[in-house]
């Protein structure tokens, strides 16, 4: 959305700042979702550990996003577009910050597996994490380029993200019915996946309020349009 | 906003001399509304302001082109009288401008020409300083110099003044520009209480006073009617980007 500048270029600055900061705390989450799925599937729980000792650098850019968002609010007064950016960005730097809870649940989770023999071969859950990795770039690309396109995108993948992790709970619950030594590590793994796709509804969510910043309307609790 | 109209302007046009002020303007005004005007220095806003009680007829060299209805008449018709229009459709201007009187002759002043006296004219006076929530401070002191006043004392006189009146409209021009932050939300908060019972159209510059205080807001430009609909729609999502532009500070 390429806009005109604000007579201000201040003004103009501290927008830019925050954009900017939503894209580098972007990137800090998907990193950490990757991590500790690596650390999963490499067994290396060090990289568990980075990913939970991590999240304090997410919380603390959480903090501040806010706090810059909160000032523009208090100072600039923002109408229209400028409103509907800040009150949008408020709301995305919370999604990160809880994306990156979910990365530590699953790190936590991960120590716990890796104290125990692999119960299977990891195929679906780095296919999931690469798709839900995909779906924190897609939501955060399309806020900076007031993309409703790439937003409906997003939308419509967390359904799929979904069905995969119904797939992995499935597959799970086989495995704990044919031994039940297996059903402490599928709960665990369960868990993974199911942190995985909470990640992909705060990818939805801020596709959501991506798609409230450009139409003004509010399709937080409407289905996306590929399955009315 | 059709339904209950006061006003309504059918493609008007207005002219300082060879110059055209406003552009084909269509737009009607919601009884017991607050409705603001904002656009840039030289858009025209003012200018519609004083045409809707005939202010402008006092400028040589102007002219009106279309037809202004208040209830339905004309009030550019020739057999209007412009002193009536201005009795039911007062006007509050930039800086107070209280009379060099009492503050009590600054209400009875106007009333006093059509008549009103005595016991009437008290209870008129009480009741207009009231309405203009400037009673309390001004009770003990009717018989002192309005000019004793402070800023905003003056400007809500001047409120009750046009109130005394017996207005159905009050137009208000910036009203609050020469006023301090305090005197200011006290007039915000006169203009809420005033629109139970009268129709407000209000200029402003200050773009969050338009946007806390009125029902619709107006955007002009270059004498062009741009955008006009609910406040809360056209701060949050206006359907204009030239409006657009304005309300976020990217204009010029």
């Amino acid at each position: 959305m390429e806009e005109k500048r604000h007579t201000s270029l201040h003004y103009d600055k501290e927008l830019q700042a925050i954009k900017d900061g939503l894209i580098f705390l972007g990137a800090l989450t998907e990193k950490a979702i990757q991590q500790a799925m690596t650390a999963l599937a490499q067994r290396n729980s060090d990289l568990a550990r980075q990913v939970i000792q991590e999240d304090d650098e997410i919380d603390r850019l959480d903090t501040e996003l806010e706090e810059r968002c909160i000032k523009i609010l208090a100072l600039r007064q923002p109408a229209a577009i400028d409103l509907r950016f800040i009150t949008t960005a408020i709301k995305i730097t919370g999604h990160l910050e809880r994306i990156g809870d979910m990365a530590v649940n699953i790190a936590e989770k991960v120590l716990q597996l890796n104290d125990e023999p692999q119960l299977k071969p990891y195929i679906d859950l780095p296919r999931m994490t690469d798709r839900v990795g995909a779906m924190i770039r897609d939501s955060l690309d399309s806020f900076i380029r007031g993309d409703l396109a790439l937003a409906e995108n997003v939308r419509q993948t967390e359904q799929v993200i979904d069905d995969l992790n119904e797939q992995i709970f499935r597959e799970l619950l086989t495995f704990m019915m044919e031994d039940s030594k297996s059903i402490r590590r599928s709960l665990l793994i369960m868990q993974v996946s199911k942190n995985m796709e909470r990640i992909a509804d705060h990818a939805k969510g801020i596709a959501d309020m991506v798609t409230y910043m450009v139409t003004g309307e509010c399709v937080r609790h409407q289905t996306s349009s590929l399955h009315e | 906003m059709e339904a209950n109209s006061i006003i309504r302007l059918n493609h008007v046009n207005f002219y300082y001399g060879v110059s055209r002020a406003l552009t084909d303007i269509s737009m009607t005004f919601g009884k017991n509304r607050v409705t603001a005007l904002i656009g840039p220095s030289g858009c025209g806003k003012s200018t519609l302001l004083r045409l809707l009680n005939r202010m402008n007829d006092l400028i040589d060299g102007t002219r009106v082109e279309g037809e202004i209805l208040f209830e339905d008449k004309n009030i550019y018709a020739p057999d209007v009288d412009p002193v009536e229009i201005r009795r039911k459709i007062g006007m509050v201007f930039q800086k107070p401008n209280p009379f060099p009187k009492t503050i009590y002759n600054n209400i009875a002043y106007g009333p006093k020409l059509n008549g009103v006296s005595g016991a009437e004219m008290d209870m008129l006076v009480e009741q207009s300083l009231k309405q203009a929530v400037l009673w309390d401070e001004a009770k003990d002191i009717l018989n002192q110099s309005a000019m004793n006043l402070s800023g905003g004392q003056q400007q809500r006189l001047c409120i009750a003044r046009a109130l005394a009146m017996k207005p159905d409209i009050l137009l208000m021009d910036e009203p609050t520009s020469a006023l301090d932050p305090i005197s200011t939300a006290k007039i915000e908060e006169l203009i809420e209480e005033l629109k139970k019972d009268y129709t407000i159209i209000i200029v402003t510059h200050n773009m969050q006073q338009a946007a806390r205080i009125s029902d619709e807001t107006a955007f002009f430009y270059l004498g062009n009617l741009i955008e006009y609909s609910k406040t809360e729609k056209l701060f949050t999502k206006p359907d204009v980007k030239q409006t657009e532009d304005y309300i976020t500070g990217r204009f010029g």
